[in-house]
């Protein structure tokens, strides 16, 4: 490997990050639920970008196979599966979420604010692009808000989603090649499985409630 | 004979296989069957890694040390039984219309993939293995929470995904950094990863780094063991889901996530040379304890009483693996053991009641030794065993954790451990005794209960018996060393 091709690897993957983190704040401040899916597929696309720029600059076979499998899962059947089921269930499009715009634009701020205060004193540790590690974490700490923030149990899977995103990009970000490959495909078949999990719930929520509003699951207390 | 790969095959292959018989009497004998193998798989285990240690197969990508084997013999032990306990719980809930035969086959398919990833949990060498075994745990047992469709069970079911996803997207983030630790001097390859390899190298892993994994995995894994304050899910799952379910999530499921977490610990231990990881391990167990006793006191539901118990122990247990002398940890890890056995049995017993006076409120039970002797008999035994009474081992490994404080000088985490013993054994008496004794306030609406039933919570309560009485030398061999493990002695 030539040095100039680990710095313009280096710099494309903070592009890449920094990408995904906007993407992940324009999720917070975007009222549809189709549009929604589609930020996460596009930010899932971004994850499979930098897996894919990692892999041609280090020549790692196996981190393209991590790429595909992202794109193929996060970024085409898993965005599909949810459409469908939003499709199927008849979802009224809108998220009603529990603070207003400009307040989780705010939230969100500060709370990447604080992600780069976390990761700072660790940031040497890092092995590619810069900041990256704050990145993940910013995406691990908002996804937390975007949870907590909406009531359709669909939206609550989304932001799981994209914690899960920063996650991995922690992944890329700390060890340079990602995780074993067994790992690897493990997480992804959990989460596959997860999501479909929960759609299965999520249907059967619907159906007894008929309603997805998570707000409206308070029976058990005490 | 490839033990560990078979352990974790035999069950997933009972599942699978259940998803394709048509009969519907053979699904029961296939579960009874699968768990019963893995007993004697986990027994043949238990010898193998007394004679020689560590066992590994599959070029060391499944592992199996003391605490390892211990942690078989547990799983199997309690599935086993409510495998046996299934087989008549079903039929009544099949007969009086509760569960469909839809939901009864999804009952037989997960259930032993649940087994199966709980096995792959404690045998699997590779930190990422783990991880994902632990969320296959949660994935195969959601929609056994769930089983009943009820409007609560959703409810349940929902809380119990969504915070064990959050919690676990929290554990692979401190995987994700005991990997880098362990890459960083190290051509990254799958065995960089494992845990024989970790020890090996752990005084020269980024102590950094190691913190952060562990304060990550406390969080996430510590949310699917249910530790205070993340513990907010386990009432509400324990309690809709299925009695033969309840039991296992109860009685094993919580440990399997402990062991994942203990893994953590023992790694940090070893990286920093300092008790910083125990004494989180023995905050977090303490303010587990506190927490519960309020709810047991003023609880109504019984199984949400007996719910809040298992946080109650799982808190009990870490105070045991956080106070790290040897007599206190010996106490936890057998504590482990006991606790699945009773917790079960009494979660059967729940499970009984609620078939014949189909009510769990407190209230409106009474007088149940008239009504249903045989179980409530064994539940008065399992009781007595959990509230720490002697003969009952429960006594012996409680005060073991409370003379090992003693001993190093832990006085205010010791008399805080006790309080809050004595609190929940006053509230646990008064609410059981209330439940059995006194004049019949219900009249019974189902049918008897069956003979497997009673028989599951018989077999249980008498292993209980024995083992509190008397350990037999290997089992106390194997203890010693898981134990020994923990403390940090390779």
């Amino acid at each position: 490997m030539n040095p100039p091709t680990a710095e313009t690897a280096s710099n494309l993957i903070t592009l890449l990050a920094s990408f995904m983190l906007v993407l992940q704040l324009l999720m917070a401040v975007q009222s549809m639920l189709v549009s929604n899916i589609r930020l996460f597929a596009l930010q899932s696309l971004l994850l499979a970008g930098i897996a894919a720029v990692v892999g041609y600059a280090y020549s790692a076979c196996h981190v393209y196979l991590v790429a595909l499998l992202t794109f193929v899962g996060k970024v085409v059947f898993l965005p599909w599966l949810l459409e469908r089921l939003v499709r199927q269930l008849k979802i009224e499009q809108e998220i009603r979420p529990f603070v207003n715009v400009p307040g989780s634009m705010l939230l969100c701020g500060a709370l990447t604010v604080l992600a780069y205060v976390v990761a700072h004193p660790v940031t040497s540790l890092e092995r590619l692009g810069s900041n990256t590690l704050a990145v993940a974490l910013a995406l691990l700490l908002t996804g937390f808000f975007l949870m907590i923030n909406r009531r359709k149990a669909i939206t609550q899977v989304l932001a799981l989603l994209t914690m899960e995103n920063g996650v991995m990009l922690a992944a890329i970000a700390l060890t340079s090649y990602g995780m074993p490959l067994v790992v690897e495909i493990g997480i992804f078949f959990d989460l596959v499985t997860a999501v479909m999990v929960l759609g299965i719930l999520v249907y059967r929520i619907r159906e007894s409630f008929d309603s997805m509003d998570t707000s409206k699951l308070n029976q058990l207390k005490g | 004979m490839p033990l560990l790969a078979l352990l974790i095959l035999v069950p997933a292959a009972a599942g699978l296989a259940c998803l394709l018989v048509r009969s519907r009497r053979l699904l029961p004998a296939l579960g009874v069957l699968a768990f019963s193998a893995t007993l004697g798989l986990g027994i043949a285990l238990v010898r193998q890694v007394l004679a020689r240690g560590v066992v590994t197969e599959w070029n060391g990508f499944l592992f199996a040390d003391a605490l390892s084997a211990w942690m078989v013999l547990v799983i199997s032990a309690v599935s086993l039984a409510s495998s046996i306990y299934a087989v008549g719980y079903f039929r009544r809930d099949l007969a009086d219309g509760t569960v469909t035969e839809r939901r009864f086959r999804e009952f037989y398919v997960l259930t032993p993939l649940f087994g199966a990833s709980m096995f792959l949990v404690v045998l699997a060498n590779n930190l990422g293995v783990i991880w994902f075994a632990v969320e296959a745990t949660a994935l195969s047992s959601v929609l056994l929470v769930a089983l009943y469709n009820r409007r609560t069970s959703l409810e349940a079911a929902w809380k119990y995904i969504i915070l064990g996803s959050l919690g676990l997207a929290l554990a692979l983030m401190g995987t994700v950094f005991v990997y880098a630790a362990a890459c960083k001097n190290n051509t990254q390859s799958l065995t960089s990863f494992n845990w024989t390899y970790l020890m090996g190298v752990a005084g020269q892993l980024d102590p950094r780094l190691l913190k952060l994994a562990f304060v990550f995995a406390l969080i996430g894994y510590g949310t699917k063991a249910g530790l205070a304050p993340m513990h907010t899910w386990l009432p509400d799952a324990h309690s809709e889901a299925p009695a033969p379910t309840s039991a296992t999530l109860s009685g094993v499921s919580l440990k399997i996530a402990l062991y994942a977490l203990l893994r953590f610990s023992i790694l940090t231990t070893a990286c920093l040379g300092t008790p910083y990881s125990q004494h989180l391990l023995l905050g977090f167990g303490l303010l587990s304890m506190c927490v519960a006793t309020p709810f047991i006191l003023v609880q109504t539901n019984m199984k949400r009483l007996f719910a809040y118990h298992s946080l109650e122990h799982i808190g009990i247990i870490c105070v045991g693996l956080g106070l790290s002398v040897p007599l206190a940890l010996f106490g936890a890890v057998l504590h482990i053991g006991y606790h699945a056995l009773v917790k079960s049995t009494i979660f059967f017993a729940a499970g009984n009641i609620h078939q014949r006076c189909h009510t769990l409120q407190l209230p409106k039970l009474a007088g149940l030794l008239k009504t249903m002797p045989a179980s409530s008999i064994l539940l008065a035994l399992a009781v007595i065993g959990i509230a720490g009474l002697p003969p009952f081992g429960i006594f012996l490994t409680e005060f073991g954790i409370v003379a090992g404080g003693m001993g190093a000088g832990r006085v205010l985490v010791s008399v805080l451990f006790i309080a809050a013993l004595v609190t929940v054994f006053s509230g646990l008496l008064s609410h059981v005794a209330h439940l059995l004794l006194g004049a019949p306030t219900q009249e019974a609406l189902g049918p008897r209960t069956p003979l497997s039933c009673v028989a599951a919570m018989a077999l249980l309560i008498a292993l209980l018996a024995v083992l509190s009485l008397w350990l037999p030398a290997p089992l106390l061999e194997l203890l010693r060393r898981a134990a020994a493990l923990i403390g940090g002695s390779p």
